[in-house]
């Protein structure tokens, strides 16, 4: 019954026919095309320090695309990541200002990052308002809330020297920063709800199929709405994070955010039409994205040319996922013909 | 089986509905059904389109709540709280419309919101998968499901193996009760036959089936009693083999077999062999990629050329093709010996070609706008003044002049379309197609889902429009409504030609129906290209 | 039946019950504070909205046609920047609006190049044109300060006034109208509203869907252009962050003026309804001193309740027809379609994009 590869060449062809097939291998590929071209132009690139803060840098956004990513495979889209991050960083400083201590701080922030994805929830599910007119609607009222406590001014003095370290401005241990600790095991905590779970099976159903979703019995605006909390909870873990490392927090922390959000997702395989995404690919899109500004930065083009390069990249990265699509359509039905006579 | 057939008493059901009564905003779905379905039984639902079929079933399982009235399961009321109660209760149903999940795996789609759990750190947090592997292994190669095949994504599997997936999907949780709503849509005759031998090893597991069907032909020995509905109420209950096809029409519809004209040869009678006549179509070595392959085609002034084969051999694909909808690998089209080139729709329909697509709803009506912009839409020039400007006098003329034409019932030809019946919507669509004045029409599935006297309504606007001198190709999985209307049949396997059948009308006149029927399922199931 | 009286049928028609409400809270606002009716008063502040309304406008047509377009804001603020940055270098006052349409327009193209023909979805690609957009502008106000223009005319074009009237409100006024008639009168403004109903079936009807997107787009990036022009005339001065968060008030009146977010369902009269609350609304705040960043608070709100409210009025609508039609045909009870009304109505939530 089991197909068992017959010779060498029938290892490497499914071997071959795996990588095509797997939704990670391009952003792998891109990553590594991306860090040969600096490697070789660059020679700043591998000072240790510039790695360092590449991937410093890269940790807010690269929290944020995992819950983005399980946002998406439940087939929603979250906007409001970036104003609800700012938020709750403005929180857990506004908190910390007035003594509370840091574990209280981050408690409230996160009971926020929940709120707010529960309310996006709420709307998209009961309301019935379409996904990315809810979480706009959240950005704005999130980016709202802030604007208006802070009148515009950012919030500072809240820094304690324990925030230093979650900040990640200072490590933990050796060159492992907290950030780097925090976003790792959150990519494995998420990683093994999505592939171990019920919930996370859920999450794929409901994206891939909400009727017959239903008509198993899974209750889908729940499991959606659970899908808002994560990202909630993982825009509150990025902006605690944020507020520490910028040392003050502005009213417009945020901007910008969702769009990297989405696209490190999207670069890591995820689908706008649900039902698919990875991870570890978000991981390795949010990397490529901080690679890919990091490498115009050292090349000395300005910094102000940083959006122009966001919004290209994201349409690049749509482009090639759809094309990755036919491909891998065409694949899987040569494999499953191919199956399909083996077994016959 | 007699004493089946004889009413059980009321400790032996396995399910019954009592007085179910559901609303929909104003129009009553079901006043006071009932059912009552015994152990071990096929019980067959039957009943026009908005009968309350559907709903009913969709109470049963749970997915809707009714207004009143209870669902007793073995003699105990079921309490109205959700889809998955009634899983657990030993209700399980399979959808017209295939209800897995394409991202998912056929094992995490058998247990789909039934998950077996595993203890991680003290919670039962973690799905096991070898134990649900373990759980349903010989159930699902029982239908034809292999092992390996369990951890691959649905979404590699064709319509058959599907519904083997749905089937292994209901029975892995041992259901007392088994809903099959129209589980032989999409599926061929051979397909039927095996899917057909499923439902008889369930029911010699014991497990009763109710089966929602369109399909009468299919009941008669398959099931043991039938229950038809009309207008939301439960018309009767009656034992198959005790009744007829004929019987089973009256009950539905009040009228008997001659008004939906099965196998009426006076229709066909009028209708010319047409091959002398000139081309109209011509269409030489069609290819797209491995699903359309080297089809060559000529449909004649007057003459309506059938395509028959089974699901998946290309029919819809290549008319598709035709229309511009779907780009070509290779091929040519003349129309009047004019070469087209097939861009878009709208260079196809600008050619002189028109469609009925398949699925009415999805690709055929544009449900919010009104009757009248339903039929002009396709060729607004019909109805504008200056080439530009929408006049809304010539719009409502056309739309009139169509609706006394085609008998099109509605209160108002400006009233929004989707509240029309399927069959007046269908209508409407046929009026948008002829307003183009196409030279080729092409009709796909005409019938899908209106109901029966509707049908005899379209079918006679497709033999008009042959009679007066238009080309058609149509499609229809019912292989009786294909001939019956078809001058000519290609027969289609894995998107080939695989054979063709000449002057049917005459054939038919000739009473060999039978003989020609069966000449086309052959190659339908085991023809070859040549 | 109660829901096919006068009354719900008034308020049936798309953009009435709108109307309503803005007519009450321009009642409210005057009430509050007397000078809000102002002549003044009131040409100023809708000479400050135009911009904004004409913006809701391209919006309403793209969601109209069934797609969204994000990026309006940050083109709109581009092209106020392209055409104060051609002005600065001293070309005549038609090269500056040229130029501020133009780029509106090319956006616009670009956008729907990208939609209509390689099928990105349409969300994603504004979202992305929305960053660029931006971008552009901040590069722009480091290559030069946008500001300083003294061209004839210029300022003209919203300050001036024509037999009392500001001139701004001929240029609205002329785009409104445009859009309207073709909305309502042309081949296009049917196609539009078939598209955005169902582009699958409008494409088996043989309309050209393909063609019709790249319009929706290129429509909205040039009145974006547009309205950038006028946002460069009133400011006088351009920043680098100019536009961004307009495409959320746009939206928003689009969506509170009753224009479907499903598609297919929407009026012109809907969009300017819809902008001229939200111009109003942020102009009683302002004069009872409220502070004006409550004003994006109260537009998410808004966002939320007009959907909300757009779905209820259908549902009257669509009760009334099912009982008309019931009563004349009685034929076969449409259940079926009954039940599919409220399913696609409970199912909004699914992204159908």
């Amino acid at each position: 019954m089991t197909s068992k590869p017959r010779s060498a060449t029938e290892t490497i062809r499914n071997l071959w026919e795996r990588l095509l097939v797997d939704p990670t291998l391009g952003v792998i590929s891109l990553l590594l095309i991306f860090a040969l071209i600096a490697a070789f132009a660059l020679p700043v690139f591998y000072a240790g320090n510039n790695i360092y803060n590449l991937v410093g840098s890269s940790i807010t956004v690269m929290i944020l695309s995992i819950g983005m990513t399980v946002v998406l495979i439940s087939g929603g889209i979250d906007l409001s990541v970036g104003a609800v991050m700012a938020l709750c960083a403005g929180v857990a400083a506004t908190v910390l200002k007035m003594g509370a201590p840091l574990f209280v701080a981050f408690v409230c922030a996160i009971l926020v990052g929940i709120a707010a994805g529960l309310l996006n929830g709420l709307l998209v599910t009961r309301v019935g308002l379409p996904d990315f007119i809810a979480t706009l609607a959240m950005l704005g009222f999130a980016s709202g809330v802030l604007y208006i406590a802070t009148q515009g001014v950012p919030i500072i003095g809240y820094m304690t020297s324990e925030y230093y370290i979650v900040g990640g401005l200072d490590p933990l241990v050796g060159p492992v920063t907290f950030p780097i600790l925090v976003a790792v095991v959150l990519a494995l905590i998420v990683g093994w709800v999505l592939s171990r779970t019920k919930l996370g099976t859920h999450f794929f159903a409901v994206g891939s199929n909400a009727v017959a979703s239903r008509q198993s019995g899974i209750p889908v605006r729940w499991v959606k709405t659970q899908a808002y909390m994560l990202s909630g909870t993982c825009a509150a873990v990025a902006g605690i994070i944020l507020a520490g490392r910028n040392n003050n927090v502005p009213a417009d922390l945020g901007t910008g955010y969702e769009i990297q959000a989405i696209s490190a997702a999207i670069i890591g395989g995820a689908s706008l039409m649900g039902g698919r995404g990875r991870v570890l690919g978000a991981v390795l899109g949010a990397l490529t994205l901080a690679l890919a500004i990091n490498i115009i930065n050292l090349a000395g083009v300005p910094s102000s040319f940083q959006k122009i390069v966001i919004g290209v990249i994201l349409i690049l990265a749509v482009i090639a996922n759809y094309l990755s699509e036919l491909a891998r359509g065409a694949t899987q039905r040569r494999r499953a013909k191919r199956l399909s006579s083996i077994d016959a | 089986m007699t004493d089946r057939a004889e009413t059980p008493s009321a400790q032996s059901l396995v399910l019954e509905a009592r007085g179910v009564t559901k609303h929909y905003e104003g129009v009553t779905a079901l006043d006071h059904a009932t059912l009552a379905v015994g152990p071990g039984e096929v019980h067959a639902l039957l009943g026009g389109n908005g009968a309350g079929k559907s709903t009913l079933i969709s109470i049963i399982s749970g997915v809707t709540k009714p207004d009143s009235g209870k669902i007793l399961l073995g003699g105990e009321v079921m309490p109205a709280s959700g889809p998955l109660a009634a899983i657990s209760a030993g209700i399980s149903t399979i959808y017209q419309e295939l209800s897995l999940v394409p991202a998912l795996s056929v094992l995490d789609n058998i247990f789909l919101g039934r998950e077996i759990k595993r203890k991680t750190l003290g919670l039962p947090l973690t799905s096991d998968r070898r134990s649900m592997e373990l759980a349903v292994r010989d159930l699902a190669a029982d239908f034809g499901v292999t092992a390996n095949e369990l951890h691959t994504p649905v979404s590699e599997f064709g319509a058959l193996k599907k519904r083997s997936i749905e089937i292994v999907k209901a029975l892995a949780f041992d259901p007392k009760v088994l809903i099959l709503d129209e589980p032989t849509s999409g599926l061929e005759d051979a397909e039927r036959q095996v899917l057909f031998g499923y439902m008889r090893s369930m029911r010699e597991r014991g497990v009763s089936l109710v089966w929602v069907t369109h399909h009468l032909e299919e009941l008669f020995g398959l099931a043991d009693k039938a229950t038809v509905f009309k207008d939301g109420r439960t018309v009767a209950t009656v034992a198959t083999e005790s009744t007829s096809i004929d019987k089973l029409i009256t009950l539905m519809f009040g009228a008997d077999r001659e008004e939906f004209g099965g196998g009426d040869t006076r229709k066909i009678a009028h209708l010319q062999p047409s091959s002398e006549r000139p081309v109209i179509l011509r269409a030489r070595n069609l290819t797209r990629g491995s699903v359309v392959r080297d089809i060559s085609l000529d449909v004649h002034e007057g003459e309506i050329v059938g395509l028959a084969g089974l699901a998946g051999a290309g029919r819809t694909e290549v008319v598709r093709t035709l229309m511009g909808l779907d780009a070509l690998t290779s091929g040519s089209v003349e129309l009047n010996g004019r070469r087209l080139s097939l861009r878009n729709s709208t260079a196809a329909y600008r050619a002189g070609l028109a469609m009925l697509p398949e699925d009415r709803k999805q690709l055929g009506i544009l449900a919010d706008l009104s009757t009248a912009q339903n039929i002009s839409i396709s060729r607004l020039s019909t109805v504008t003044a200056a080439g530009f400007w929408m006049s809304r006098r010539k719009e409502l003329a056309l739309a009139e002049s169509y609706r006394g034409q085609l008998g099109i019932k509605t209160p108002d030809v400006n009233a929004r379309i989707g509240n029309l019946s399927g069959g007046n919507q269908q209508k409407a669509i046929v009026a948008r197609c002829l307003n183009t004045s196409p030279k080729l029409l092409i009709f796909d599935e005409p019938t899908q889902g209106i109901d029966v006297s509707a049908k005899v309504e379209v079918h006679a606007l497709v033999r008009d429009y042959a009679a007066n001198g238009g080309a058609a190709i149509l499609i229809a999985s019912e292989i009786e409504e294909l001939l019956e209307l078809s001058h000519r049949v290609l027969v289609l396997k894995k998107g080939q030609i695989v054979g063709e059948v000449r002057n049917i009308p005459a054939a038919i006149e000739a009473g060999e129906f039978a003989r020609i029927k069966s000449e086309v399922l052959t190659l339908s199931a085991a023809g070859q290209a040549s | 039946m109660k829901s096919s009286s006068p009354l719900a049928r008034i308020m049936a028609i798309r953009g009435m019950p709108m109307t309503l409400v803005l007519i009450l809270t321009v009642v409210i606002f005057q009430v509050l504070n007397p000078v809000f009716l102002d002549g003044k008063t009131v040409g100023n502040y809708i000479t400050n909205g135009i911009p904004i309304m004409l913006i809701t406008l391209g919006v309403a047509i793209v969601i109209i046609g069934g797609g969204i377009d994000l990026s309006v804001g940050t083109v709109a603020g581009l092209s106020a920047g392209t055409t104060m940055f051609t002005l600065v270098q001293g070309a005549p006052l038609v090269a500056g609006i040229a130029v501020g349409c133009g780029t509106g327009l090319l956006f616009g193209l670009i956008n729907g190049f990208l939609v209509a023909y390689m099928r990105i979805n349409d969300f994603i690609v504004t979202l992305a044109t929305l960053n660029i957009a931006a971008g552009l502008l901040v590069v722009l106000s480091q290559v030069q300060p946008l500001q300083g223009v003294s061209v004839p005319g210029f300022a003209e074009l919203t300050k001036g006034d024509l037999f009392g009237i500001p001139t701004s409100f001929f240029i609205a006024g002329a785009l409104f109208v445009i859009a309207q008639i073709m909305l309502a009168k042309t081949i296009i403004g049917r196609r539009l509203y078939a598209v955005g109903i169902s582009s699958q079936a409008s494409n088996v009807a043989g309309v050209s869907v393909p063609h019709l997107r790249l319009f929706t787009f290129a429509a909205s990036g040039l009145l974006a252009g547009v309205a950038g022009v006028l946002l460069a005339s009133r400011l006088g001065a351009v920043q680098a962050f100019l536009g961004i968060g307009y495409e959320f008030i746009a939206i928003a009146g689009a969506v509170i003026g009753g224009i479907s977010l499903a598609g297919g369902g929407g009026s012109v009269w809907a969009a300017f309804v819809g902008g001229l609350f939200l111009a109003t609304l942020q102009q009683g705040l302002r004069l009872n001193n409220v502070d004006p960043v409550y004003f994006s608070i109260v537009t998410a709100l808004a966002i939320v309740f007009g959907v909300v409210f757009e779905r209820q009025v259908r549902r009257v609508i669509l009760r009334a027809a099912l009982h008309r039609t019931a009563l004349f045909s009685t034929d076969q009870p449409r259940a079926t379609e009954d039940e599919s009304v409220v399913a696609s109505s409970e199912g909004s939530n699914n992204n159908d994009k």
